[in-house]
């Protein structure tokens, strides 16, 4: 992927994890450029005036809900704990350490040592390899770039905590060391040199020809609504936040979001933010695979398609009270059951699903949060696809193609 | 039309009066008299319930008696009407044909009519048309068919589908509620189009010198096409992103589901941007949730003890039942000697720990009531910094008896 400017860059970072960068290639604006020993990298966006998602806390506006939090939190400081080796320094990069370390310290920390335990450790490495706060690779692990984004003032709590977690309990019977593991897994990197520069280089200042009109308050009004139209999960009320109120300071907002790639969407007296519809070039793409497309269609089919065409829902929202039975999608569908659960597991994870649970066979999956973020011409063009995809030789589908070579 | 070209003889006057007593027997289910459909749909209801109790009494027959109970439901006035309607018409009919006739048998032309008719009723007509040229496509091409036959049959598919599209074009120009809730039932798919001109073509080449009649056909096969697509257009235009799911009926959507592969599937998501999963985890967060890690409940450690057998003390404690309240009475019996009352101040010790003892002891002697001694308080306080206890309430120690 090559360096794309501005909010495209920002376009892509959104929708497919940290940006690739090519030797010396600086990074785009708002986004930290992580430098590895070749002088290639990594950008990864950061946020206005210092801030990070934590901010939503303050508000007491709920962020993107974290898959069995607890445990994937202990599992990313088990990996901390055996990746941070050298306390004085930052914790990005640290140093790789073996997957079979990580579950020592994992198991040290909980003193459980079942295969149960086990299972949950490592889909906990899988969710945030996924999410890019560490990178697994053949057996080893290391922090990954989001793990960059911790502000420098927090590192002497993770400091703590990692001092803190007990050491494991390892046989001396090891019959290779980690070191080995590690050198073996990584071996163009056998001698690394330490002033070879991995170093994390801030970008540029984004927004301050925007927000610096404003005073202290204001200015933080606008990056706080700025975070949560971002972050949050649902929708967020428009009383509750002055840059939403007052129209002037919207605008503003609204120029932010733009350098993101991103516009407000209006929900009655809600708002939220999505993918600007003009800025989606033809070769990004969502991350998702086929199976997992497919089984967010086949979601969107049983809980929006057919309670919308029995009158049962009368909202434009792609959102729906009614879950898709997990037993429908497994018995009544040309999907492989083992995809089919490996999907379900990726979309949950990426908030496109919500599992919805209720006694002990029924509930099922309703589509997620992310679908709050659908523009208005973008919840359009899902339900011609739909249409076209559905009843090809309708005369609705007809029509939607007329109009779309009218276009 | 087969009256005029045939010499009129008594067979075809037959023929005609059996076609026409089909027709009336398929409609007897609908006529109110026999001159006139039914307008109200509970008629229809009292046809099809007498229908069903004919059926469940097989060779049985139904009386008169039988009939009016299962149409208990309904009103004496309304069943005689129907009754005589469908008597009159030949849908109900006696058994054996004499006079007074007590049991009646059912018209199976008449069922299958009204099967027909809620079908139509259901969807307009839609299946029917479906049915209707997927018989004649076999009818065409059936070697044994005239010219004359495909001819008509051409005719009347024209005269159809006429009539369907000026349905849709008043509907595409009336409300948008109408078109709404009948446009889906009338407007055709391209497979119902495709059918059309393929029994179109198929007459064609059979016979060209029908080439008038077809292109007849093929006009009004475009014109229905195009209302089609105008009121789909017009729908889809109007109920703007909210409704337009609805337009399309659920079954369709169950078999997309359960028929359409993995690609299909997810190519319907390939313009659609979502978010990669990129969750917070703050410090504060991950030490959280190391705190409140569930922990296995530790082991715990038993108090050290002596190697060596060690009794302890227990000997020297007398456990006798009287021995705690005879202790209790020497302690007091010791600070009253001979006099009845005295002074806690003069009793209580210099230094606080025996001080305390002392007290605790006089409190247990004050709660029995079994001993003859009280503790009386006064509401006086002293405070000597100097001494021990600095700070002292007064009170007597007292004998009762």
């Amino acid at each position: 992927m090559s360096a794309a400017e501005g909010p495209d860059a920002h376009v892509r970072a959104r929708s497919g994890g940290p940006l690739s960068l090519g030797a010396g290639v600086a990074a785009p604006a708002g986004m930290l450029r992580l430098t590895w020993p070749d002088a290639t990298g990594q950008a990864v966006p950061v946020w206005p005036d210092g801030v990070t998602p934590s901010l939503l806390d303050e508000y007491q506006v709920a962020g993107v809900p974290v898959e069995r939090a607890g445990e994937t939190r202990r599992v990313l400081a088990a990996v901390l704990k055996c990746c941070w080796t050298d306390l004085t320094m930052d914790p990005w990069p640290g140093d790789p350490a073996p997957v079979e370390l990580v579950l020592d310290t994992y198991r040290a920390l909980i003193g459980r040592t079942d295969d149960l335990m086990r299972n949950w450790a490592i889909g906990a490495l899988r969710r945030l390899h996924d999410s890019a706060w560490i990178v697994v690779d053949d057996g080893v692990v290391a922090l990954g770039p989001r793990c960059a984004l911790w502000p420098v003032e927090s590192h002497a709590q993770l400091q703590e905590l990692v001092r803190r977690l007990p050491e494991p309990e390892r046989p001396d019977l090891t019959v290779v060391r980690d070191a080995d593991i590690v050198a073996a897994a990584r071996p163009a990197e056998a001698a690394p040199s330490p002033e070879a520069g991995v170093r994390v280089e801030g970008g540029a200042a984004e927004f301050d020809d925007l927000l610096g009109g404003y005073d202290e308050r204001r200015r933080a009004e606008l990056v706080a609504a700025f975070m949560v139209v971002e972050h949050a999960a649902e929708p967020v009320q428009e009383v509750r936040f002055a840059a939403l109120r007052d129209p002037a300071l919207r605008h503003t907002l609204g120029e932010m979001l733009a350098r993101r790639g991103r516009v407000l969407i209006q929900h009655r007296d809600h708002w939220t933010s999505g993918y600007d519809d003009t800025l989606i070039a033809a070769d990004v793409s969502t991350r998702l695979g086929v199976r997992e497309r497919a089984v967010l269609t086949l979601v969107l089919v049983h809980s929006v398609a057919i309670p919308r065409a029995e009158g049962l829902l009368p909202e434009d929202s792609w959102l729906s009270p009614h879950p898709t039975p997990a037993d429908e999608l497994r018995r009544h569908t040309q999907l492989p059951i083992g995809e089919l659960e490996a999907a379900l597991r990726t979309l949950r994870h990426a908030g496109l699903l919500s599992q919805v649970k209720a006694g002990e066979e029924a509930g099922g999956y309703v589509p997620g949060p992310q679908f709050h973020r659908l523009t208005p011409a973008a919840r359009r063009r899902l339900q011609e696809e739909l249409i076209l995809a559905a009843g090809p030789s309708t005369p609705l589908a007809a029509a939607v193609r007329a109009r779309r070579s009218a276009q | 039309m087969r009256v005029s070209e045939q010499p009129l003889t008594l067979d075809a006057v037959l023929t005609d009066e059996a076609v026409l007593s089909t027709y009336r027997r398929m409609f007897a289910a609908l006529a109110r008299d026999s001159g006139a459909v039914v307008d109200d749909p509970a008629l229809v209801d009292i046809a099809e319930t007498l229908f069903a109790a004919f059926a469940e009494a097989g060779e049985e027959w139904l009386t008169h008696e039988q009939m009016r109970f299962v149409c208990r439901a309904y009103p004496s006035d309304q069943f005689d009407n129907r009754l005589r309607v469908l008597k009159g018409l030949g849908a109900i009919r006696e058994v054996f044909p004499k006079p007074n006739q007590l049991r009646y048998r059912a018209s199976f032309t008449s069922v299958v009519g009204l099967m027909f008719i809620r079908r139509m009723m259901d969807d307009g007509g839609q299946s029917e048309m479906h049915r209707l040229l997927a018989l004649e496509d076999l009818n065409v091409a059936d070697p044994r068919t005239t010219m004359e036959e495909a001819r008509q049959s051409a005719v009347n598919l024209a005269r159809a589908f006429r009539l369907w599209a000026l349905e849709l074009i008043t509907l595409t120009t009336g409300t948008i509620e109408e078109l709404r809730e009948q446009a889906p039932k009338l407007w055709g798919t391209e497979e119902i189009a495709r059918r059309a001109q393929g029994l179109h073509g198929t007459i064609l080449t059979r016979w060209p010198e029908l080439d008038r009649v077809c292109t007849d056909l093929r006009a009004a096969i475009y014109a229905y096409s195009d209302a089609s697509r105008r009121a789909a257009g017009r729908l889809a235009d109007s109920a703007g992103t909210t409704r337009n799911l609805t337009l399309l009926p659920t079954e369709t959507w169950r078999t997309f589901s359960q028929t359409a592969s993995k690609e299909r599937l997810a190519a319907v998501l390939d313009g659609v941007l979502f978010d990669a999963p990129a969750p917070w985890h703050d410090p504060a967060a991950i030490a959280r949730a190391v705190d409140e890690a569930p922990r296995p409940a530790p082991a715990q450690p038993t108090p050290p003890r002596s190697h060596l057998p060690d009794p302890g003390p227990s000997g020297s404690l007398d456990s006798s039942p009287g021995a705690a309240m005879e202790r209790l009475r020497s302690v007091a019996e010791s600070l009253l000697g001979d006099s009845s009352r005295v002074a806690l101040a003069d009793v209580l010790g210099p230094d606080w720990p025996s001080a305390r003892r002392l007290l605790a002891d006089l409190t247990t002697v004050d709660l029995r009531p079994e001993l003859p001694f009280r503790l009386t308080w006064s509401d006086e306080l002293t405070v000597d910094p100097g001494r021990e206890p600095a700070w002292l309430s007064h009170g007597w120690l007292e004998r009762t008896s």
